[in-house]
């Protein structure tokens, strides 16, 4: 659907997040809880890898397509200013995506089993 | 994976957030089509003769394959790799969600403003139950029932491209496997059953409900849910596919229709999510909507038939809070409906295999849904 500028909009304030972390226990599968926590910063590496070389991929595709670029040119890039600064914020967001099972519990299990018993 | 279909209230994909999604769909289609099934191999190979041994007996109870699985190093990686994928998976979700925020609850007030074809009532005042409010049901983080901001609509565009992504896409092109289903059931048990007014328990973002309304186009069809950005949500997902529901906001254990209310009432998946008190209350209050000779339908998941495929199912209770799941393991739906009022010649419990195939099975290799069968 095309966006109408008619619609009224009230936009979020800047506080309003969607929550990320689900309520609840979070079970320990391993021995060791850090091993646990080892594993699921590996799945989200996993996630980052297959997104970048997504990216990386259509990136040149469409260069390719278009007949822009090489990729041999790639090779020989030298970030400007603000490319520097832009790849560093994106680069600050990745690093804190990939390290947010460390910061993910909430417990709350005894609630959660009585909820349904009673 | 299977097609979506891209609707007014369903977040466009930027490149990455495509990308996220599709490897959160590639991760768990490896862990349900090679790993999970090395995991009955284990079984049989290893825990089961050494539970013979220790025992003198096979296991009798799922608890029994639980203690000795839960302590195999594969089992441990599997069962971790899978609660991961479902936190990347709504991860995935709530970021393209979040960037068009705005535009998704001024699209829903839009919906509300002008004709409608049906109809949304909210209860501001309405308690959200206990297996609601203590856990997020599935991972979804703040379940189905929280409002972020005024007007939110954010739990539904998170369920709707959720559970797509949790099936492997097998719900088909708008979640409508579920509804289609239930329907062809009616059709092939009950031919000349023509409802008029049918009612959806807990209807979610009323995939299910759409499906029925368009079933039945002479049909008055309402669908409830306790979530209210669920319901706005559905109520602005039928508005602009073209399909009359009215939606309300109402606990399915007591709502304010009148007796009698429909000849139809069903719901999808949805009694594995309540609790042992609220079970045998909702089923006494569609006994109390339905008008003599209605019929009431739940569709349900299968539970398991051996003590290891119930193991294996009742991974969902234990790691994707699906907390009451584990008792339905053992509750006679049958006995529960009897307890409700409904006459025991009139109840029946199916297990009914799907036409579609069910592409991406997380624990069992056959698939079949389970059906509770009522007439009042």
């Amino acid at each position: 659907m095309k966006k109408k500028k008619t619609l009224p909009k009230s936009p979020a304030p800047p506080s309003a997040r969607i929550a990320r972390v689900a309520k609840g226990k979070k079970p320990q599968y391993f021995s060791d809880p850090a091993i646990d926590k080892l594993l699921s910063i590996t799945v989200s590496l996993m996630e980052e890898l297959a997104v970048t070389r997504d990216r990386l991929d259509a990136v040149e595709r469409l260069l390719a397509r278009k007949r822009i670029v090489k990729a041999s040119e790639i090779d020989r890039f030298e970030p400007n200013a603000r490319d520097t600064e832009e790849r560093a914020t994106r680069r600050a967001a990745y690093v804190s995506r990939v390290l947010r099972a460390l910061h993910a519990e909430r417990d709350s299990d005894a609630e959660a089993v009585t909820a349904v018993e009673s | 994976m299977a097609a979506f279909r891209q609707h007014a209230m369903l977040p466009k994909l930027h490149h990455d957030e495509q990308a996220r999604q599709d490897f959160v769909g590639a991760l768990r289609g490896h862990l349900s089509g090679k790993v999970m099934p090395e995991n009955y191999q284990l079984y049989e190979r290893k825990v089961e003769p050494e539970i013979r041994r220790r025992q003198g007996r096979p296991p009798a109870h799922e608890s029994e394959v639980r203690e000795h699985m839960l302590q195999e190093p594969f089992y441990q990686f599997w069962s971790a790799l899978q609660r991961r994928s479902q936190e990347l998976l709504w991860e995935s979700v709530i970021d393209p969600t979040e960037r068009e925020w705005d535009t998704l609850i001024a699209r829903a007030r839009k919906s509300r403003s002008g004709r409608q074809r049906g109809s949304l009532r909210l209860d501001p005042q309405l308690e959200i139950p206990r297996y609601h409010r203590a856990f997020d049901i599935h991972l979804q983080p703040g379940g189905y029932h929280t409002d972020f901001r005024e007007d939110d609509v954010a739990a539904g565009a998170i369920y709707d491209r959720g559970i797509h992504l949790y099936m492997g896409g097998a719900l088909g092109i708008e979640n409508n496997l579920m509804g289609d289903t239930l329907v062809a059931y009616l059709r092939e048990k009950h031919p000349s059953f023509a409802p008029l007014r049918i009612l959806d328990m807990g209807c979610a973002i009323g995939n299910s409900t759409v499906v029925w309304a368009r079933a039945f186009p002479k049909a008055d069809v309402h669908g409830i849910d306790v979530g209210a950005p669920v319901l706005r949500y559905a109520h602005a997902r039928a508005e602009s596919l073209g399909v009359p529901v009215h939606f309300s906001q109402q606990n399915a254990e007591h709502t304010d229709f009148a007796d009698g209310s429909f000849d139809l009432i069903v719901s999808h998946i949805v009694l594995h999510e309540t609790s042992k008190s609220a079970l045998p209350r909702i089923l006494a209050e569609g006994r109390r909507l339905l008008r003599p000779g209605g019929l009431m339908l739940h569709l349900e998941i299968p539970r398991g038939r051996t003590v290891m495929e119930k193991f294996m199912h009742n991974w969902e209770s234990y790691n994707n809070n699906e907390i009451f799941s584990r008792y339905m393991t053992e509750i006679d739906l049958r006995q529960q409906a009897v307890k409700a009022g409904f006459s025991l010649r009139q109840v029946q419990v199916d297990e009914y295999t799907p036409r579609l195939s069910v592409a991406q099975m997380n624990y069992t290799k056959d698939f079949f849904w389970k059906i509770l069968a009522a007439t009042r």
